[in-house]
């Protein structure tokens, strides 16, 4: 290919970008090269500053790097392949931040941006530590920028994928020879899916929590590695529960996603993407739990580095199944591949390396404790809790990790040259929450019950003989109140195994232990309640569990029309409802009531009503799903719910179903193709009966009253006004059958009854004899003054004055028009009188008119000009030879498109969720910044 | 009431005895009782357990040919056949969905769905249905399809029953 000057490309900001890539790149090196100096050479201190001056250059060039980015994509370059994919002409600006972020490099940038954030942090305040920390992350962070670099390597390898590339180099098309392509492309914008707050909020909170992880690994390392294993312990502690806190909340974001915009039904799926979210807050929760004991005894130092190692590798982990395209087959989640499944192997591999290494060099120097724990000590019970976190992570990763022991499959068949490994494949289990809930349960209920009894304990079972009498006090109230509150909570939640009893109890006895705790033993001082308020919350989010997944009842069965239709299966999660016609299920009458488009929204009006025997109202609420229309308004691009909440229950409500119709427009051909519509000639005021039905043409009309007809400039629309009467029922329908001629091009709008499955239309051929051109008519002149009446042919016309309220159908108004309409009364033989207001105007000094029809006499009438001295309107009048035939067709058997379907699900007590969740993330901030202040 | 005042003496009693057997240094050293090494073997061993019946847990890729020969619930990975009839009707049953899918054999065979028609389902690449036999009809319990849509690589789950 020869070399093409391209025109109109902004080059300078990619240039920049690679620039500060660069920049970022070698500075991070310098960085680690520098901080290592300072660990080795404490004594000397210019290394520190260089170090600090590398790192601060670096931070400066991945905000640039953003920064550039940012402008690339709100500057709408599309020569740059990431705005391109991701940003479009009418994306809002709103969802910018999204954009930003919903591409690999993008997220990758996020991530190092709260690494430099959270390192400036280490280095203002880490003090001793922070030239071993800042080592450690520049190496991770050295590890991410090169994910970004987009250097190739022996042109096959590359090595990681810049956001800077340009569109044309990335993609071969012939649209690339014009030098002047730009004005004709156009980016594709944000997966409709991800246009909503929560993709703005989410990702970057769930990042924060990715790279919060990385600090405690570095501290881990950094003591490792100086040989320092006990003095680390407490500086980690504020980011370890930092970490916890904002991780946790990424996390239950997530799930809040999941609940509130998607159809899950529910805001957690155990999907592998989600898994792998919360695999590192466990491990990250049991690391915790070690350096509490660490701290307190001395005992499991070599534990909780091995938690903090791990915890990080899981992050990495997560990184990989997510990103590889690995899970391909498993998850719902969309991922694309980057082609960096190698450089992510890599990114595992040489931290596991490092950790096992430094682990297994300094075993020796990490001190241990001869003395064994004692089984009233609350650091026993505390390990225990701690093995079962790790366990429980450990389960959740061997079940969602099935493609990588499949991949690993392969790999060992290669090497050994087995040939295909496929018939040792497996698959995840075939109801992953069951399978999931199953053995969770027993970590959870374990979990409970643990961090109560190991709350109410002291360290190293301190002053025993003492306590032990208020011990077993605490804890006997604590199971007695604990085991009331579970029988009271039995009463409202249905428990369907002995299993959860067990596990309700657990909690119960979490949730008042908890309670007692703070009351009992902190001495009421909000700081000291940290423990109490994550343990408890946790309890407490137990329950909601329990209470919102066990007790979640579908709303949206209707059990009268589906009887005997499905025979021994469930019958189904959805309801199908008619506009306007109450349906009664599971205690509800459900009334779809309307529906309205605003921009590319249609939002659906749902109205709920439950009556009791005598017919009172005892609830009456509404909520409003919609779906989202693709950029043309042409196709469903997705479907939100919307939630009904109350203190003690959410309505969850989604539109599950649509008529094809109004799924995709293309459906609307194809299934008027299929109909079968036989041909009626009516005239005006005929009536007949066709098919069992009383069919009246009332009259042939200028515009409609078609309720589907969008009215647009210059349309000609000519309409049926017709009526249907069912001779059975006596039932009436009115409805329009519309032709428009629209740009040139006709287009027939039917209209549809519904109830009869009768849709009708106007055979579109027949335009030209019932609204024929003006030059294929003979208008006769006719001249009359206000107040006169004449015989034309057989009619006789009235001018009975102007008005100057214009209401022409095809008129619309401009600054400086003066328009007036004539108001003519016209009585044919049968004496029916008709109104015809033929329309003149002046616009920029040019006599324009536009005529008047008058359908069911085939008359038009034109005001062509206006004698204001002889007070004379000079009209023209043309007249078809024969009365008017409206050709009308007939289909029955039709299809309703009237109607949605509705999936409707009540989640009792799902606030408990959300509030357990919140208050244990709010203990363990509590207890970060209780061990700030302590500093 | 009574019934939490039985549970109260109960448990009195036996938490009573349990921290005496406890609290009675002479025993443990008597017996060269070390309880956090047995607590440890006794949590890995349920882990094993656990672990082993976790995996059982775990299914397969499969053809319709052998589900139908096994009688189990499974995954079959392939495509929709799109030259077949797709049947949804939302008026008749909204919760019932049928297309035919030809596997990995290229075994074409009808699937039922007791779910509303997912979004676009003509357009999907692949599809993974799980489910099995009843008779000769295959009724999956969710389906996942990954789609191409316009510019992303979309995946769709559908579970007929949650």
């Amino acid at each position: 290919m020869q070399d093409i000057q391209y025109i109109g490309e902004h080059l300078l900001p990619g240039r920049l970008g690679h620039f500060f890539v660069l920049t970022a790149f070698v500075t991070v090196i310098l960085s680690i090269l520098a901080y290592r100096k300072r660990v080795l050479h404490p004594e000397d201190g210019s290394w520190l500053t260089f170090a600090r001056i590398s790192w601060g250059i670096h931070s400066i060039s991945i905000f640039a790097i953003i920064g550039i980015l940012f402008y690339i994509m709100i500057s709408q370059m599309y020569e740059y392949q990431y705005a391109w994919d991701h940003v479009s002409d009418d994306l809002p600006m709103k969802y910018i931040f999204s954009a930003f972020w919903e591409g690999q490099e993008g997220s990758f940038l996020l991530w190092m941006f709260w690494h430099v954030m959270l390192g400036g942090a280490v280095v203002f305040t880490a003090k001793r530590w922070e030239a071993g920390v800042m080592t450690w992350l520049s190496v991770v962070q050295l590890v991410l920028v090169s994910m970004i670099a987009g250097v190739y390597f022996a042109d096959s390898f590359r090595m990681g994928s810049s956001p800077f590339l340009l569109l044309r180099d990335t993609m071969q098309a012939p649209i690339f020879n014009n030098p002047n392509y730009l004005p004709l492309i156009e980016g594709n914008g944000l997966n409709p899916l991800l246009q909503n707050y929560w993709m703005t909020i989410h990702p970057p909170t769930l990042f924060l929590g990715f790279a919060s992880v990385t600090i405690p690994f570095c501290f881990a390392m950094t003591g490792l590695w100086e040989k320092d294993h006990t003095a680390w312990l407490k500086p980690v502690m504020p980011w370890t529960l930092f970490s916890t806190g904002i991780l946790g909340l990424g996390v239950l974001m997530g799930g809040a996603w999941a609940y509130e915009a998607l159809s899950f039904g529910g805001y957690w799926a155990w999907d592998p993407v989600e898994n792998m979210s919360l695999v590192p807050w466990i491990v990250l929760l049991a690391a915790l739990h070690g350096n509490f004991i660490a701290r307190h005894t001395g005992l499991s130092i070599k534990t909780t580095y091995i938690f903090y190692i791990l915890s990080f590798l899981l992050v990495v982990y997560s990184t990989f199944l997510t990103r590889s395209g690995i899970l391909g087959e498993e998850s719902v989640h969309a991922f694309t591949e980057m082609g960096l499944e190698w450089q992510l192997v890599g990114f595992i591999g040489l931290f596991a390396a490092a950790g096992i290494y430094l682990l297994a060099s300094r075993n020796k120097s990490i001190p241990t404790v001869a003395k064994e724990e004692k089984i009233q000590s609350r650091e026993f019970w505390m390990f225990v809790g701690a093995m079962i976190l790790a366990f429980s992570a450990l389960l959740i990763t061997f079940s969602t990790s099935i493609p990588v022991w499949n991949k690993l499959i392969d790999v060992y068949g290669s090497i050994m040259g087995k040939g295909d490994m496929t018939v040792y494949h497996k698959a995840m289990p075939l109801d992953p929450i069951d399978h999931h809930n199953r053995f969770q349960l027993w970590n959870a209920a374990l979990v409970a019950i643990i961090s109560s009894l190991a709350q109410y304990m002291r360290f190293g079972a301190m002053a025993w003989d003492s306590f032990k009498k208020r011990f077993t006090k605490h804890v006997l109230i604590s199971l007695a109140v604990g085991l009331l509150f579970a029988y009271l909570l039995s009463l409202w939640i249905f428990l369907p195994s002995w299993q959860y009893i067990i596990l309700l109890i657990a909690a119960s006895f979490g949730v008042i232990s908890n309670i007692d705790y703070m009351i009992n033993f902190t001495k009421r001082n909000l700081t000291s309640m940290a423990s109490g308020l994550a343990h408890g919350g946790f309890a407490l989010m137990l329950i909601g569990i329990m209470a919102s997944g066990l007790n979640k009842q579908t709303i949206s069965q209707n059990r009268f029309a589906q009887e005997g239709m499905v025979d021994g299966l469930d019958a189904g999660n959805n309801a199908f409802l008619i506009k306007g016609m109450p349906m009664f299920m599971n205690d509800y009458w459900v009334t779809y009531q309307s529906d309205s488009l605003d921009g590319l929204i249609r939002k659906y009006e749902i109205e709920f009503i439950k009556v009791n025997q005598t017919g009172d109202t005892l609830e009456q609420f509404t909520t409003y799903p919609n779906i989202l229309y693709n950029r043309q308004l042409t196709k469903v691009a997705t479907a939100n719910p919307n939630t009904k909440k109350y203190l003690d229950r959410d309505i969850f409500t989604f539109i599950s179903g649509l008529p094809p119709e109004q799924q995709d427009r293309s459906n609307i051909r194809k299934i008027d193709s299929l109909l079968d519509y036989k041909l009626h000639y009516f005239k005006p005021g005929e009536e007949k009966d066709i098919s069992g039905y009383h069919v009246t043409l009332d009259s042939i009309v200028l515009g409609t009253h078609n309720t589907e007809y969008d009215r647009e400039e210059d349309d000609l629309v000519i309409s049926g006004a017709v009526t249907i009467t069912d001779s059975l029922n006596t039932q009436s329908f009115q409805v329009n059958p519309t032709l428009i001629v629209r740009n040139g091009l006709l287009y027939s709008l039917a209209d549809q009854i519904n109830d009869l499955n009768l849709r009708m239309r106007l055979k579109a051929s027949s335009l030209d004899s019932l609204f024929p051109l003006d030059e294929d008519m003979v208008f006769e002149p006719l001249t009359m003054k206000s107040g006169e009446t004449v015989m034309w042919h057989d009619l006789e016309i009235s001018l009975d004055g102007i008005d100057k309220h214009i209401d022409h159908p095809s008129y619309k108004a401009m600054d400086g028009d003066i328009a007036i309409q004539a108001i003519l009364s016209i009585k044919n033989q049968d004496a029916k009188q008709y109104i015809a207001r033929p329309l003149f105007f002046i616009r920029d000094g040019s006599p324009l008119n536009m005529k008047a029809f008058i359908g069911d006499l085939g008359l038009h009438i034109k005001l062509e000009r206006i004698d204001p001295e002889k007070e004379e309107f000079h009209l023209y009048l043309a007249r078809m030879a024969d009365t008017p035939l409206l050709p009308l067709e007939f289909a029955e058997e039709v299809p309703r498109n009237d109607y949605i379907v509705l999936e409707a699900i009540l989640f009792p007590g799902i606030n408990l969720f959300w509030a357990g969740s919140l208050i244990m993330l709010i203990g363990m901030f509590l207890g970060m910044y209780k061990r700030l202040r302590k500093r | 009431m009574v019934n939490n005042c039985l549970y109260w003496l109960l448990c009195r009693k036996f938490a009573q005895r349990l921290i005496r057997k406890v609290d009675n240094p002479k025993m443990i050293k008597k017996s060269g009782f070390k309880l956090m090494p047995i607590l440890i073997l006794m949590l890995m061993g349920g882990g094993i357990i656990m672990l082993i019946s976790a995996s059982k847990d775990m299914s397969t890729y499969s053809t319709f040919q052998q589900v139908k020969r096994s009688g189990e619930t499974a995954k079959v990975v392939g495509v929709l056949a799109k030259d077949k009839p797709m049947y949804y009707n939302a008026e008749e049953n909204p919760n019932l969905f049928r297309f035919y899918m030809t596997d990995q054999d290229g075994e074409i065979h009808e699937v039922t769905l007791n779910a509303p028609k997912p979004q676009d389902f003509e357009l999907s690449e692949q599809v993974v249905a799980t489910g099995s036999f009843t008779g000769d009809e295959f009724v999956a319990s969710s389906i996942l399809m990954k789609c191409p849509s316009k510019y992303k690589n979309e995946e769709v789950l559908v579970r007929s029953n949650m």
